[in-house]
């Protein structure tokens, strides 16, 4: 166990080495906008010692370094100062934006994990039968196009020549307000229908050629012939090969999950879902910059931290994996 | 992973025949795929983007900005598709299938130049950290780790929201984000390479660090780096689309992205199909015939991925 720990302890200075680059790369980016934050308030009626007094309420006379560590601080303790625009914290206005983000992945995350490790399985299981073949051609189709062009023909067929469903939003007017209250209507789930679908349709294709190939693997194993030999129905077999082929299954949905959130500002914009990608393009057309950093560090974050929970994953649910 | 023979008699044969060897093997390699169905779809979709890119001058009616004017001199704003625009125009009048055709250019531009950048570096940066190893692999692969912890889109609106959007910056953002995969793998192919017997015996005759790595080892990751150039081609034309699509990307080129935004601001997906429907199935077309061909491949060297 005390490679693990090693390994553990390995795993989470490399973590705090990548976000201190990663913050150390954003300061630089954002010291290069034209101009210092004043800029977007200063107008001429502004006289000189106002300027000041605000530069000097921002710590912006400081230097360099001062404000370097005091960005790096603030940062770390999720203290991203207020919006420029909309009279918040932008650490509250992150926290809603993630969650309103989860309302759409997660839900589309369940069912494309539950619903591809079955269809995966059997097809693995069923190796040349038809359905694997349709399976695999399927899935190799949706993972390849473009999924942000999938929505926009689903918005056009679905949304505005069919009027099925609505064009955007999480809720409508007036809708649900509180985040249970929410999930409980009616609204929210025919607002998440489209986009989840979308989703879903590129998302299932993961981990069904995982399992698929996963489920190739174990087939082979002897403890298959055992269970045979046991008089186990195929139905019972089944479900003994598919528990083992999904084990590199649970990282994938980790590093998965990872990726969607920040690759899911396509979809956010199509479908008008207030998210944190949608908020990020918005800061920036609005040169809220506050929030656009907030938003760029916060999606860096989270994969980076599901990437650690997969890596430690690994050596936990499979004793097979050593670190020594 | 992949099929790595070690060369016959390396130490001994000239750089000019191991050159050859290397070209036949990825000839052999060429006459393999075509015998894929799926593979030879995909080249042949991929051949019409490449003829109607080199072609464009000959076959759009229009430029990539060009308004079309109708016979009363008004601008042709929103025309459904017809004799006189096969495709229909936009809302500022401009006619679909010329920009469909200027956009196969800058696909294919920012595709290949994005490609063959990424996969340079991260050639390099695999063979070296490999190679090497110590404390140069140690200071590359933690690069490569915090190049995997940015955030790619998100990172490349900030990007070019400060600096002024242009296709280059484009390209090199998308350099930026797609050298990391290959350096990796290409570092763990170099890995194994090193202690194979051939290596010995180049070190053995004399040869030194440059010479192992560029001659005897680099030939033999080379299949590898084929691969990432045709998949960086695919996520580099898929990555210009989406940022350009969001608003982000170089408003002087005319690209599929940059259609795809400019119909979806007009509110096009309500009312004007025939200028969403033509870039966006030409990014599908293309971005699917390359998958194509790098599935055939990827099938060739691990036939497990293939559904018999």
């Amino acid at each position: 166990m005390t490679g693990f720990r090693r390994y553990v302890v390995r795993r989470l200075l490399l973590l705090a080495f990548v976000v201190w680059c990663i913050l150390s790369i954003m300061f630089v980016l954002f010291q290069l906008l034209p101009g210092d934050p004043t800029a977007i308030f200063v107008d001429d009626n502004f006289s000189p010692e106002m300027i000041d007094r605000q530069k000097q309420l921002w710590g912006l006379n400081d230097p360099l370094w001062v404000q370097y560590l005091r960005y790096v601080g603030n940062m770390l303790t999720f203290d991203f100062g207020n919006s420029f625009f909309q009279i918040e914290p932008v650490a509250h206005i992150m926290a809603d934006k993630v969650q309103n983000t989860c309302l759409m992945i997660v839900p589309a995350l369940i069912v494309s994990v539950v619903l591809g490790t079955l269809i995966g399985a059997v097809a693995g299981w069923r190796r040349g039968s038809a359905f694997e073949q349709a399976t695999v051609a399927t899935s190799l189709f949706l993972h390849s196009v473009p999924s942000f062009f999938v929505g926009i023909l689903a918005l056009m067929i679905f949304a505005y020549q069919l009027r099925w469903l609505p064009s955007g939003g999480m809720v409508g007017l007036g809708g649900p307000e509180g985040l249970w209250e929410m999930i409980a209507s009616r609204d929210y789930w025919v607002h998440l229908l489209l986009p989840g679908l979308v989703l879903v349709s590129r998302e299932i294709t993961g981990p069904i050629l995982l399992l698929r190939s996963s489920m190739l693997e174990v087939k082979g194993s002897d403890f298959l012939d055992i269970l045979r030999a046991k008089g186990l129905s195929e139905h019972r077999i089944i479900t003994h090969a598919t528990r083992n082929a999904l084990l590199p299954l649970v990282t994938y949905v980790a590093v998965m999950t990872g990726l969607l959130f920040q690759g899911q500002v396509l979809l956010e914009i199509i479908f008008a879902w207030p998210g944190i990608g949608r908020e990020l393009v918005q800061a920036l057309n609005d040169l809220d910059y506050p929030v656009a950093q907030a938003a760029l560090y916060v999606m860096a974050l989270v994969t980076l931290l599901l990437n650690l929970v997969a890596d430690l994953l690994y050596g936990v649910i499979d004793p097979r994996v050593t670190y020594d | 992973m992949a099929d790595v023979k070690a060369p016959v008699r390396p130490a001994l044969a000239g750089p000019l025949r191991e050159a050859a060897v290397a070209v036949a093997r990825h000839a052999s390699g060429l006459r393999v795929i075509l015998r894929h169905r799926t593979a030879t779809v995909g080249l042949a979709i991929i051949v019409l983007f490449i003829a109607a890119a080199v072609l464009a001058p000959l076959l759009a009616p229009y430029g990539p900005f060009e308004v079309v004017y109708g016979p009363d001199r008004g601008v042709v704003r929103l025309s459904p598709p017809g004799a006189a625009n096969w495709l229909g125009t936009t809302n500022q009048g401009m006619d679909v299938l010329s920009q469909l055709l200027w956009g196969a250019r800058v696909a294919l531009a920012v595709g290949l130049l994005s490609a063959l950048g990424s996969v340079l570096l991260g050639t390099l940066i695999g063979l070296v950290s490999g190679y090497f190893g110590g404390w140069i692999d140690e200071v590359l692969m933690r690069l490569t780790d915090v190049a995997y912890g940015v955030p790619f889109l998100p990172f490349a609106m900030v990007v070019t929201s400060i600096a002024k959007p242009s296709l280059a910056l484009v390209i090199l953002l998308v350099i930026f984000f797609l050298w990391r995969t290959t350096a990796r793998v290409i570092r763990s192919q170099v890995l194994s390479l090193k202690t194979r017997p051939f290596v010995w015996a180049a070190r053995a005759a004399g040869a030194g660090h440059g010479k192992i790595l560029f001659l005897h080892i680099a030939p033999n990751v080379l299949p590898l780096s084929f691969l990432y150039i045709a998949i960086g081609v695919q996520t580099g034309v898929m990555l210009e689309a989406a940022l350009s699509f969001l608003g982000f990307g170089d408003p002087h080129v005319q690209s599929w992205g940059i259609m795809l935004n400019a119909a979806f601001q007009a509110g096009a997906m309500r009312s004007a199909w025939w200028w969403v429907l033509p870039p966006g199935l030409a990014l599908s077309a293309f971005v699917m015939s390359i998958f194509m061909l790098t599935r055939a491949y990827e099938e060739i060297l691990n036939p497990r991925l293939k559904a018999i």
